[in-house]
């Protein structure tokens, strides 16, 4: 069974893509309120994440949730590097380095500025 | 369709143990065998229960009838049939658990009094009637069920990933039974005070200030998005002759699972949605239960049922994967209870439809997701796009938010994300994780003043 990651695009990130193969790949939800690329997931390699982020978990829709921010960097990373979503083993190849920054994540995320 | 009208308190009577008088309270206390209250941790230490909350729970009438920690006759009837020793459905476990260190160190015997101190203040005052031992893995597993004794809900053997499981998994093996009174009433610290609400307080807002004759309870253990939202409007279009006076928010402030929104941030979120007018205060009303939730879906659902019923509210809304975590449960396990009952816990009917059960009325709902054909939120049961929705989930907007996108309305009030951020400043966290726990533990939601105990 296949499952998915869903990468929000800012728009910092859209114009990181913008003009790339990818861009055509965005998918709009709520309305056009929120920008996603969604990355597909075999699942012998979605169980090699859930077992790598003691958090991680299926969600009702299908997708991989509950994993560190720097995970999610990581994706929308090697999406703009490779220019492509079929991404996920680079991805894996970066866990033990990506397994580290979470680490950091437990005690401390930078909140955002809003007023 | 006869009008409703705020049911009795569940078992008939509010319980209402709590002693403001300082010199009877004083005198309560003289000589007793004190004993500081202590929190269940995990084998690495986080903490993940406080017995407080509970006696909090049970002295104000949250839990009524229970009235303190449970007998072995009690417990057995929770156990087996979901039943307190006089019959009245109770579904949880309710115990004063100490270690045999501590039961050496206090050398108390049935009959004598203790005194609970709390952060190094006497709090609460309890009669032993009691003490015998429990196996905690037994209690745990017999708790929630497996897939072998409760084949028509439970899908998978509970286990350590299992935040409720574990906290009676960790409880020590030795309980003292007894009725708990409180002689020196915490006092809330902000948030918490805008919200606390007792049941024989909120009876009397619903009834006389509120002018509520009908009022739906609404669960929660989140901060509120759209689909919760929509979830509680539609809800409260159930009622009698007309819709809901009211709608309830009772969040359950305590312990959560790492990664669950804090506390503050919960009340906080539900309190925009009144706030801010995207449901009137005339008709909305936040408060919070003190309890270290046991994400025990169908059997979490009866407690709710029953702190609701004592609050006043003549509804409850439940909806999918209600007070759930994992898989551990099937998804429409608390509705299967509130529809048709589930035998294996002791219910051949529904809570409210069996003897010495539960009074409010349940409204079952399925989902809401958002509909890109339609253009709105839509409910799962009107909404033939099926192929076209798109959910509403929990974790997806916890990974939005550690991100630092800012939700679209559409999805999250931009107050309620507010409420968020604020309080991540505070933790340096926008969610639950071991500091959160480990601060809320010495702090807890409460101060005591000092209080001095007379010698025997």
């Amino acid at each position: 069974m296949v499952h998915y990651i869903g990468v929000i695009l800012d728009e910092s990130r859209y114009e990181q893509i913008k003009g790339t193969p990818i861009e055509e790949k965005v998918q709009s939800i709520f309305g056009g309120a929120l920008k996603m690329l969604v990355v597909e997931v075999p699942e012998d390699k979605s169980e090699q994440i859930l077992k790598a982020f003691d958090r991680a978990r299926i969600d009702s829709r299908g997708f991989i949730e509950d994993v560190p921010v720097a995970f999610r960097r990581a994706v929308f990373e090697e999406i703009v590097k490779n220019k492509s979503l079929d991404i996920i083993d680079k991805v894996l190849e970066r866990l033990p380095e990506i397994q580290e920054l979470a680490k950091k994540e437990d005690e401390y995320i930078p909140p955002p500025e809003i007023e | 369709m006869p009008k409703l009208n705020i049911p009795p308190p569940h078992g008939g009577e509010l319980v209402y143990r709590v002693i403001e008088k300082r010199d009877y309270a004083e005198s309560m206390a003289a000589g007793a065998i004190e004993f500081d209250l202590k929190p269940t941790t995990l084998p690495d230490g986080t903490p993940i229960r406080h017995v407080y909350r509970e006696i909090m729970s049970v002295c104000y009438g949250f839990f009524s009838p229970v009235e303190g920690s449970m007998t072995s006759a009690d417990l057995e009837g929770v156990l087996k049939e979901r039943r307190l020793e006089n019959g009245w459905v109770f579904p949880y476990p309710i115990l004063l658990d100490v270690s045999d260190e501590d039961l050496k160190a206090m050398d108390v015997k049935e009959g004598d009094r203790l005194l609970l101190k709390l952060k190094g203040q006497p709090f609460a005052v309890m009669d032993v009637e009691e003490i015998y031992k429990i196996n905690p893995e037994e209690v745990a597993t017999r708790t929630f069920g497996t897939p072998e004794d409760n084949p028509e809900v439970v899908r998978e053997p509970f286990n350590e990933k299992h935040p409720g499981y574990m906290i009676y998994k960790m409880m020590n093996s030795n309980v003292i039974a007894g009725k708990w009174t409180i002689i020196n009433p915490p006092k809330f610290r902000e948030p918490y005070d805008r919200f606390w609400l007792p049941p024989a307080e909120c009876r009397t807002v619903i009834k006389y200030v509120k002018k509520w004759r009908t009022c739906i309870a609404h669960q929660t253990r989140n901060v509120p998005h759209t689909g919760h939202e929509a979830l509680m409007k539609n809800a409260a279009y159930t009622g009698d002759i007309e819709p809901c006076h009211g709608i309830l928010v009772n969040a359950i402030i305590g312990a959560k699972r790492r990664g669950d929104y804090p506390n503050e941030a919960i009340l906080e979120g539900h309190e925009a949605v009144n706030k801010y007018g995207y449901i009137k205060p005339s008709r909305h009303m936040v408060t919070f239960t003190l309890w270290d939730m046991r994400y025990g879906n169908p059997i979490e659902s009866l407690l709710h049922g029953i702190i609701r019923q004592n609050m006043g509210c003549t509804h409850h809304m439940f909806g999918r994967d209600h007070a759930a975590v994992g898989e551990y449960y099937d998804k429409y396990a608390t509705q299967i209870l509130w529809s048709k009952g589930i035998p294996s816990f002791g219910f051949e009917a529904p809570p409210n439809e069996v003897e010495k059960g539960l009074k409010i009325i349940p409204q079952n709902m399925a989902e809401f997701w958002y509909c890109p054909v339609c253009g709105e939120i839509a409910y799962s049961e009107n909404c033939g796009h099926v192929d076209k929705k798109q959910k509403f989930s929990g974790s997806f907007l916890r990974g939005m938010v550690a991100e630092g996108v800012m939700p679209p309305k559409v999805v999250m009030r931009p107050e309620v994300y507010k409420a968020i951020v604020k309080w991540w400043k505070v933790f340096n966290y926008p969610f639950v994780n071991k500091k959160y726990l480990e601060n809320l533990n010495a702090n807890l939601e409460v101060d005591l003043e000092p209080m001095e105990i007379p010698k025997a």
